[in-house]
């Protein structure tokens, strides 16, 4: 165990991450069978663990140095080359730093470049807001061409690299920082692009979520029918780019009470992927989003910054109690049809 | 002597839930809906109580049938009961002879007769061997117990009170494929509504499906009990066993009020 030092605890520790060790290695497994494959990153292999496909594959890795737009450019010109670049940084450089070689040299030509965004929403709790990420999704479902995957664990982050080899075009996957809990017990539950998982059934209310919250709201379910007696389905939109409008427009027919719950801000991400499914289905639901309410980050661990912004499983819960509560139809009528 | 709270709850289950129940039957019996077609006229029963009047009425007219609660001012035939458990007992099928005023009226006061006596046809010894009759009596039941459920609550039944108050908005729907037979309860924090087909604004969170009206029967009729029914495939329950079962607790409590 590394010893605890602020930021450089959470880089030690990347060795025993969950979410980014799985994708490193079965990147590795996958660049055994795909010579196109081609690792890159900006002085950034070892906590996005893109390192692991260094050692394997030293021929076919580049670290580009503290660049990261020439990361970017870099990438293009290997997709353009006939590479399958996956190029490893942290979320906030990807989506912002490097934004407009992202989009004019990648998303413009539509290349398939595949970027692994590490360090997503607060999840590098205390390296403070510059190192947060809670802009990205928004940012980046509106690049044309762009897909967004964010998946719930180490698990679903094996499904997304496996997945993506054969998706065209470029592909953001946002990760943690590698510490999330497991949601799923393995690889095997039906991962698709752009198919929503379907983690609880319920009927009271429908959980929209994505990432670490996926978790959370796997468990928060399981407090609320054990002692509010609710019926709650729990979604997994794990894709926002292209989203699973079917999935969405079912549960707002059947639920009518949408929650969603993202590691982001409010504006712009999952949620407002999942408002903008709603208010062209026609159907009205009482509709809440969980998330940063429009601000720049607190500094802290992860897990205290989950709790003060209600992304956690005591956080969800009363979100849910609060969305039940309130009225949402004109239909007001309780007189007995006859 | 006032009539205690269960005789009032029983009497507000009769008028709120299984007058209205006539409607099926003037919609649906092509004899009846004959019958009915040109009638303009009201129908009350009322039953003393305590210096007060408990009652509803009948109307026919251009709109067609409802029912409406209290005393009307012009009523062409009128029942009145000794006591509200007397117009309780009659209501049940008992042998009971209320006062009637509208002797003057002899046709409308048959045809009302008539009516009345279809609603015979929800009780448990009628058997009807003929299809549609069979649907009728399930159509009329599904319409009877819903909304009798419903009143239950609004009559403010401690425990269905108290079941209601804690839930959030649910849909409790009851249907016989593939005949299409639908009615539901639907509950939010203590308010009920009792709806006619099928709720489609959303998923119910319990869902009776009875397989065909020949499947359904046995159930209503009690020749099976619930679980038993299961078992047979005469009915499939999706949701909340749980909440199933208290549903169908309630049922057999309003059951043992009317009969």
């Amino acid at each position: 165990m590394a010893e605890i030092t602020g930021t450089t605890w959470t880089v030690y520790d990347a060795n025993t991450m969950t979410q980014a060790e799985v994708y490193g290695r079965v990147l590795c497994e996958l660049g055994e069978k795909d010579p196109r494959i081609i690792g890159l990153t900006a002085d950034l292999a070892k906590s996005t663990k893109i390192g692991l496909f260094q050692e394997r594959f030293p021929e076919r890795f580049v670290n580009v140095g503290i660049a990261e737009q020439n990361l970017f450019g870099i990438a293009a010109g290997l997709a353009k080359s006939g590479m399958l670049p996956f190029v490893a940084t942290m979320a906030v450089f990807a989506s912002m730093r490097a934004l407009e070689q992202v989009r004019t040299d990648i998303c413009y030509q539509n290349l398939d470049v595949k970027i692994i965004a590490t360090h997503g929403g607060v999840s590098f709790g205390q390296a403070g807001t510059t190192h947060h990420c809670t802009e990205d999704l928004a940012i980046m479902r509106s690049l044309a061409n762009m897909t967004v995957i964010v998946p719930a664990d180490g698990h679903e982050a094996a499904n997304v690299v496996r997945a993506v080899v054969d998706w065209p075009g470029p592909v953001f996957i946002r990760m943690g920082r590698g510490f999330e809990p497991l949601h799923y017990q393995d690889e095997n539950y039906g991962f698709r692009i752009g198919k929503a998982v379907q983690i609880a059934d319920g009927t009271d209310i429908t959980i929209i979520c994505c990432g670490v919250t996926v978790f959370h709201a796997a468990e928060a379910a399981r407090e609320l029918k054990a002692n509010d007696g609710l019926s709650v389905r729990v979604l997994n939109v794990h894709t926002i780019k292209p989203i699973d409008v079917d999935a969405i427009t079912k549960a707002v027919t059947e639920t009518r009470r949408i929650l969603v719950v993202e590691e982001h801000n409010v504006l712009g991400g999952l949620g407002s992927a999942v408002a903008d499914v709603i208010a062209a289905s026609g159907k009205g639901c009482a509709f809440t989003k969980v998330g940063l309410p429009d601000c720049y980050s607190e500094v802290g661990y992860p897990e205290d910054l989950y709790a003060y912004y209600k992304l956690d499983t005591n956080g969800i819960i009363e979100k849910v109690r609060e969305l039940l509560g309130r009225e949402f139809e004109a239909d007001e009528n309780w007189e007995d049809e006859v | 002597m006032p009539a205690n709270a269960r005789e009032l709850l029983t009497a507000r289950i009769f008028t709120h839930a299984a007058f209205p129940v006539m409607k099926v039957v003037i919609e649906d019996v092509p004899a009846m809906k004959r019958r009915f077609q040109d009638v303009k006229a009201k129908v009350q029963f009322m039953a003393r109580n305590d210096g007060d009047t408990v009652g509803a009425f009948l109307v026919f007219d251009e709109a067609g049938f409802r029912v409406e609660q209290g005393v009307c001012g012009d009523p062409d035939i009128t029942f009145s009961f000794p006591s509200v458990a007397k117009m309780n007992a009659m209501l049940a099928g008992k042998l009971v002879l209320p006062s009637i005023k509208g002797w003057t009226k002899p046709g409308l006061l048959i045809k009302v007769f008539q009516l009345l006596l279809s609603l015979k046809l929800m009780m448990p010894n009628a058997r009807p061997k003929d299809p549609e009759r069979k649907k009728l009596k399930v159509k009329m039941i599904f319409y009877m117990i819903t909304t009798a459920l419903s009143q239950y609550n609004k009559g403010g039944d401690p425990d269905m009170t108290k079941w209601t108050a804690k839930q959030p908005e649910r849909i409790y729907q009851m249907s016989v494929e593939p005949e299409g037979i639908a009615a539901y309860l639907r509950v939010r924090g203590g308010l009920t509504k009792a709806g006619r087909g099928y709720y489609t604004r959303r998923r119910p969170f319990v869902h009776m499906r009875f397989h065909g009206v020949d499947g359904a029967l046995p159930v209503l009729l009690k020749d099976v009990e619930f679980v038993e029914s299961v078992g047979k495939g005469y009915v499939t329950v999706e949701g909340s066993p749980e909440y199933a079962a208290a549903m169908n607790d309630f049922m057999q409590r309003i059951q043992a009020l009317v009969t």
